[in-house]
C-alpha cells in the first residue's frame, strides 16, 4: 500500500459480497420489512380494538360518567397517536438530514429525556409519601388500620415496595446510560465544531 | 426492475433497493461498528430506516445519496446509544504492496479489513468524508450531503486522506 491512491482503494472497498453474504442480507432485509409492515398494521389495529371496546362499553351502559370516562379514553388514545405519529417524524427528519444537525437535536432529545428521569426519580418516592401522608391526614387512623389487614399487609404492601424499588433501579440506570450517550455525543457535535473552526482559520 | 428503471422520485421497490445497495449499507456498517453481532444489528436498524424513510425520497438526490445519508445518520446515532465501546480490533501487521503474494484473493480480503478497521478509527467528520470517497460519490454530492462548502471538504478529505494513509502504512 505504498502507492497511497484512494481510487484504488475504492475499488479495494467497494468489493462485491460473495453470493452467500448478499443471500444472508437479503433475507435479514425481508424479515426487517416484514416486521415493520406488520408494527404498522397492529398499530391500526390495537387503535381500532381499543377505540372500539370504549364505544360498545359507553354504548352498553349510557350514563353521563361513561360518557364522560369513554371520550377521555378516546381522547388519550387519539393524543397518543398524534404524539406518536410527531416522534416518528422528527425521527425520519433526523435520518434524512445533515448529521450536524441530527447531532443537535440528538442532544436536545438526550437532555430532555435525563431532565424528565431526575424529575422522575426525585417525584416518584416524594409522590409516594405524599400519597400516603394525604391518605392520613383524610382517613386518619382506619387508613393504619387497613394497612394491618389482609392483602393490603401481605400482598399489596411488599408489591409496592418492590414496583417503587424496581423503577429506582431501572431510572438510576438510565440516567447511567443517558449521561454515557450524551457525552459521546457531545465528543462528536466538539469533533465537528473543531473540523469547522480549522476549516475556516 | 432495477433501481435505474424506477420513475423519476418514484422510490423502487425495498427488496429492488436491498439488491443494489445492500452491500454498501453493508459496508457502511462495518465502518462504524467492529463488533459482528452489533454489525449485524446495526445492519437491520439501517434497512428499516430505509424502509421506513424511503416514501419521503422526493428525488432531489440521487437514490444512493438519499440511502448512504441515512446509513450514516443511523450508525452515528447507534454507536452513540452503544453503552459499551465496540472492541476495536488490532491493526492488521502492515502490508507490503509489492512484495510477492501467491495469494491475491485473501490478500485482498486482508487489505480490505486493514482499510475498514483504519477508517473505524478516523475521527467522525473525517470518517463521513473518505467513506463516501470510497463508495465512488462525486465531491459535489459529497459536500451536499454533509452540508460543508467545497473548500472545507477539500481540507477534511485531505485530512483524512494523511490520517488513513499512516495508519495503512504502519505509522500508528
Amino acid at each position: 500500500m505504498s502507492d497511497f491512491d484512494l481510487d484504488r482503494l475504492g475499488d479495494v472497498w467497494r468489493q462485491q459480497p460473495d453470493p452467500a453474504e448478499m443471500e444472508r442480507l437479503q433475507k435479514s432485509a425481508a424479515a426487517v420489512a416484514r416486521r415493520a409492515r406488520l408494527a404498522q398494521v397492529t398499530d391500526i389495529v390495537v387503535a381500532l380494538a381499543v377505540a372500539g371496546v370504549v364505544i360498545f362499553l359507553v354504548a352498553s351502559n349510557p350514563k353521563p360518567g361513561t360518557v364522560l370516562i369513554g371520550s377521555a379514553a378516546i381522547l388519550v388514545l387519539l393524543f397518543s397517536n398524534i404524539r406518536l405519529r410527531k416522534v416518528r417524524r422528527i425521527e425520519l427528519e433526523q435520518l434524512t438530514g445533515g448529521t450536524e444537525e441530527m447531532l443537535d437535536q440528538s442532544i436536545a432529545r438526550v437532555e430532555t429525556t435525563l431532565r424528565h428521569i431526575r424529575f422522575s426519580v426525585i417525584g416518584f418516592p416524594v409522590a409516594a409519601v405524599l400519597g400516603a401522608l394525604f391518605g392520613y391526614a383524610s382517613q386518619g387512623r382506619r387508613i393504619l388500620d387497613a394497612a394491618q389487614d389482609w392483602p393490603l399487609r401481605s400482598l399489596l404492601m411488599p408489591l409496592g415496595i418492590v414496583v417503587i424499588v424496581g423503577v429506582m433501579v431501572f431510572a438510576v440506570r438510565a440516567v447511567r446510560r443517558g449521561r454515557k450517550e450524551l457525552e459521546r455525543l457531545r465528543a462528536m457535535r466538539e469533533a465537528y465544531r473543531r473540523e469547522r473552526e480549522s476549516s475556516n482559520s | 426492475m432495477t433501481v435505474m428503471s424506477a420513475t423519476p422520485g418514484t422510490a423502487p421497490p425495498f427488496e429492488t433497493i436491498v439488491s443494489d445497495y445492500g452491500p454498501l449499507i453493508s459496508r457502511i456498517a462495518s465502518s462504524y461498528e467492529a463488533d459482528p453481532s452489533l454489525r449485524e444489528d446495526l445492519t437491520q436498524q439501517i434497512f428499516l430506516a430505509v424502509w421506513q424513510a424511503l416514501p419521503s425520497w422526493r428525488a432531489e438526490s440521487s437514490l444512493k445519496t438519499f440511502i448512504a445519508r441515512v446509513a450514516q445518520n443511523r450508525s452515528i446515532s447507534f454507536v452513540t446509544k452503544q453503552v459499551r465501546q465496540g472492541p476495536v480490533a488490532e491493526l492488521p501487521d502492515r502490508i507490503e504492496a509489492d512484495a510477492p503474494n501467491p495469494e491475491e484473493q485473501a490478500m485482498q480480503i486482508n487489505e480490505r479489513e486493514m482499510l475498514m478497521e483504519a477508517t473505524r478509527r478516523l475521527p467522525l467528520p473525517q470518517r463521513q468524508v473518505i467513506i463516501l470517497v470510497l463508495e465512488g460519490f462525486t465531491y459535489p454530492e459529497i459536500s451536499e450531503m454533509l452540508e460543508i462548502a467545497p473548500n472545507a471538504l477539500a481540507l477534511r478529505l485531505s485530512r483524512a486522506k494523511a490520517a488513513l494513509k499512516t495508519m495503512l502504512e504502519g505509522g500508528e
